[in-house]
């Protein structure tokens, strides 16, 4: 289970990037946080994000209509 | 850390208003600096109650697209785009100058302008402030 999960359904770009940035910076180091989006785009967009802001995604499950990312908040 | 893109904002259009909140605030997230230089029509985006149009469409339906997109965008999260931009610029990655010359020019005065503004600023110090870095014109 994460420490946190955030629901970004139905947020386009670049929403759930935003989003995901406001989340890990009121989280504290070692957390993790489960985002849940359906913008195809964050596919591309929230590694984009996280390999600046120095965070890491443990894991990446894409399903049929969502995405979902694993991130550990470094 | 550390890396910084300086934007030229030429247009005053509802496309161009968004492009800038767009970038600017995805940079502010991603820990990267921006500076939004607007100049010419450009400088329109800034001063207040200023309410773009989209130049992408035919003459009679300017503004009614800019009403159209704004409540699609609001649909995808985007509510408030100047509230976007006033955190971005409050957390110090996002500034925006406006060009001194211009608002000579149109007789824009420092008090018709939004209050997140920087001070106005010149070509030199724009040139200079961007020196070894990225320009992207708008």
């Amino acid at each position: 289970m994460a420490d946190k999960t955030l629901n970004a359904i139905g947020k386009k770009c670049p929403m759930p990037v935003l989003m995901t940035k406001k989340e890990l910076k009121n989280m504290s180091s070692g957390q993790t946080l489960e985002l849940v989006v359906d913008d195809k785009g964050a596919l591309k967009d929230v590694p984009a994000l996280i390999s600046k802001t120095g965070d890491s995604i443990l894991e990446t499950k894409e399903g049929e209509n969502q995405i979902t990312f694993m991130i550990k908040k470094a | 850390m550390g890396e910084t893109i300086n934007f030229i904002v030429k247009d005053k259009s509802f496309e161009k208003f968004a492009m800038m909140m767009l970038l600017g605030t995805t940079a502010d997230a991603m820990d990267t600096k921006t500076n939004f230089f607007f100049t010419f029509w450009g400088l329109k985006l800034l001063t207040k109650k200023f309410k773009p149009k989209v130049a992408g469409m035919p003459f009679p339906m300017k503004g009614m697209a800019a009403g159209m997109f704004k409540k699609k965008m609001a649909t995808f999260g985007i509510e408030d785009p100047w509230g976007m931009i006033k955190d971005a610029v409050e957390n110090g990655n996002m500034k925006l100058f406006p060009c001194q010359m211009t608002m000579d020019l149109m007789g824009i005065k420092r008090e018709d302008l939004i209050d997140i503004v920087e001070e106005p600023v010149g070509a030199a110090t724009f040139l200079e402030m961007s020196e070894g870095g990225k320009i992207v014109s708008l």
